[in-house]
């Protein structure tokens, strides 16, 4: 648990350092012992919150990951790879977009759940149809769900987008990326950090039967049906809020359990808050070098994760088939 | 005696067709009973259905005199240990976390979380238990650096670390070298003996079971020809109609030994 846990203020630091104008090491003693001073004024007031934003959508990101890598006992699952991210950016695009009886700020998160909920269930329900619970079978059904969700997400965007409705909102769904939220919005993104904890913490231990294959877990008295759709619906719940606030990231949900894993064992009691904590750490880097890469303009998150995710993947997919 | 397991007349159906059909198979204290049969007999389901995996289409399994659906099921599970026929696990974990697991198992509270209290450790603790396994040094090894051995051992302990009164193993000598069977048929054997538990085997080396076991019960095509005392069950010429072979039999130490030929 150390190292995760050591990693999240170094990430912080350089985080905060890195921006259109980066700073040096030593200016973090001025910024945090001169809070006036108007470098630090600005770095405290647009910064830091952007930097903790990040932090809390890579950390439902981890999270996310480590709930579906559990669920589908798989190292390479993903909700960007297997369409439960896909899902709720259609939902979230139906709620920016379509004209709707509720207000926006209840629609979105809504039918992003709905979207995130459906999507993974669809893969679950595909993979066991064809049987294909094997890494690879799932990993296929994944992607053609992902696929044809990407399509619905274009299409829903040229069909109902007019002027009144800004495309740039959503376009950023889908390269990913964090605004810089007000201390309020901030409040409110930690608080679902928590909850996102305490749904996904009990849900350890059935985690870890479930691993051990479905006879051995019922045997050993888990519900498996049961557990799964419970466990399927805390994901989509973790990957909406993660979308809502960050759009489509991928890989960060990959990386993370898996470098919590490699320290800790497989264990889900401590793979699933290292992977937040791994996620956030990674998030907050990853935004920082979107933030300082070409001053000063910025380039999306989720093109910075999948330039190092893709490679990774890659990785523990040779790793995967040796086995 | 009465039964502490027992199917009656249970039939399992899986798309339109019966893999076990009204087969009554009981189980007493102190028993150990070989479960044998051609590929494809039912053994496994037969097991599975035992074990509360499977639901039969008719008939019952009764646990103690109550039908299985009728226990609470971190009770059911204490009481029966069920060892599948090959075991994968998805994650690299430890010999610890997977005997941690198996001792834990009636904390585990309907929606898969946690119960406080009594801890994952079996009495004296998962160290001790360990060591009655030869696993002491292996305990907190990755599984995939554990042998075939290990890993059968490490299995075992467990499924055996809530000492359930009742194991269903299924093919458990499959995997297992010449010393690890006897070792492990020894173990069936003396648990049963001390009244720690009684065990149904699926076997495929018939002398194993004529060595070992009280009992064998014998299935073909889903449906059980034969079920009795290990001898004269083994010595039985339908024996031979089962498996479509024909035996020679000699007697070795008081007990049969078959040697197949072709039919």
């Amino acid at each position: 648990m150390k190292l995760p846990l050591l990693l999240l203020p170094l990430a912080f630091a350089v985080a905060v350092l890195l921006g259109a104008d980066t700073l040096g090491p030593g200016d973090l003693l001025a910024l945090a012992t001169d809070p006036a001073a108007p470098l630090s004024r600005l770095v405290w007031a647009w910064r830091v919150p952007r930097v903790l934003a990040a932090a809390c959508v890579g950390a439902l990101l981890g999270l996310g990951g480590a709930l579906f890598q559990g669920v589908f006992r798989n190292p390479l699952a993903e909700p960007y790879l297997l369409g439960g991210a896909g899902g709720a950016a259609v939902g979230a695009t139906l709620g920016l977009l379509a004209p709707l009886p509720l207000p926006a700020p209840l629609a979105l998160p809504l039918l992003a759940f709905a979207g995130a909920w459906g999507a993974t269930g669809l893969v679950l329900l595909l993979a066991r149809a064809a049987g294909l619970v094997a890494v690879p079978g799932l990993l296929l059904a994944g992607v053609a769900v992902a696929a044809v969700l990407g399509a619905a997400r274009s299409f829903l965007m040229l069909a109902l987008s007019d002027e009144t409705v800004s495309l740039q909102a959503v376009l950023s769904w889908t390269l990913g990326g964090v605004q810089t939220p007000s201390w309020p919005e901030l409040g409110g993104l930690a608080l679902l950090v928590l909850l996102a904890l305490a749904a996904a913490l009990p849900l350890a231990r059935g985690l870890d039967l479930l691993g051990l294959g479905e006879d051995m877990a019922a045997s050993l008295g888990l519900p498996v049906a049961r557990f799964v759709r419970l466990a399927v619906l805390a994901g989509a719940f973790v990957v909406a809020a993660s979308v809502v606030w960050g759009g489509l990231v991928g890989f960060i949900g990959l990386m993370a359990p898996h470098l919590a894993r490699w320290r800790l064992g497989p264990a889900h009691a401590r793979v699933i808050p290292a992977a937040a904590a791994i996620g956030a750490s990674l998030a907050m880097l990853a935004d920082g070098v979107a933030r300082a890469a070409l001053p000063p303009a910025e380039i999306p998150l989720g093109l910075v994760t999948a330039l190092v995710g893709g490679p990774f993947f890659l990785l523990v997919l040779a790793r995967e088939a040796r086995r | 005696m009465s039964a502490l397991l027992a199917a009656e007349s249970v039939t399992v159906r899986r798309g339109g067709r019966a893999l076990v059909e009204a087969a009554s198979l009981s189980l007493r204290a102190g028993e150990v009973l070989a479960l044998v049969g051609p590929n494809g007999a039912g053994k496994s389901t037969l097991l599975r259905t035992l074990a509360g995996l499977e639901t039969p289409a008719s008939g019952t399994v009764r646990l103690e005199g109550r039908p299985l659906a009728g226990w609470p099921v971190p009770a059911r599970v204490r009481r029966i240990g069920y060892l599948p026929q090959s075991f994968t696990p998805h994650w690299d974990l430890t010999a610890r976390a997977l005997i941690g697991l198996g001792a834990g198992r009636g904390a585990v509270l309907p929606w898969g979380g946690t119960a406080s209290g009594p801890a994952d450790a079996p009495d004296g603790g998962i160290d001790a238990l360990a060591a009655g396994f030869d696993l002491a040094d292996r305990l907190d090894r990755p599984w995939s650096t554990l042998s075939g051995g290990e890993r059968g051992r490490a299995l075992l302990a467990a499924v055996l670390a809530t000492e359930p009164p009742v194991l269903l193993a299924d093919e458990p000598a499959a995997a297992l070298d010449i010393a690890q069977q006897l070792r492990l048929m020894r173990r069936l054997r003396a648990r049963a003996d001390a009244g720690r538990g009684a065990a149904i085997v699926v076997l495929h080396d018939l002398n194993l079971a004529a060595r070992w076991c009280d009992r064998v019960a014998v299935l073909r095509a889903g449906r059980l020809v034969l079920d009795g005392e290990s001898g004269p069950v083994l010595r039985d010429p339908a024996l031979d109609a089962a498996f479509g072979v024909r035996f020679r039999r000699t007697a070795e130490a008081g007990r049969v030994m078959l040697w197949p030929e072709e039919g």
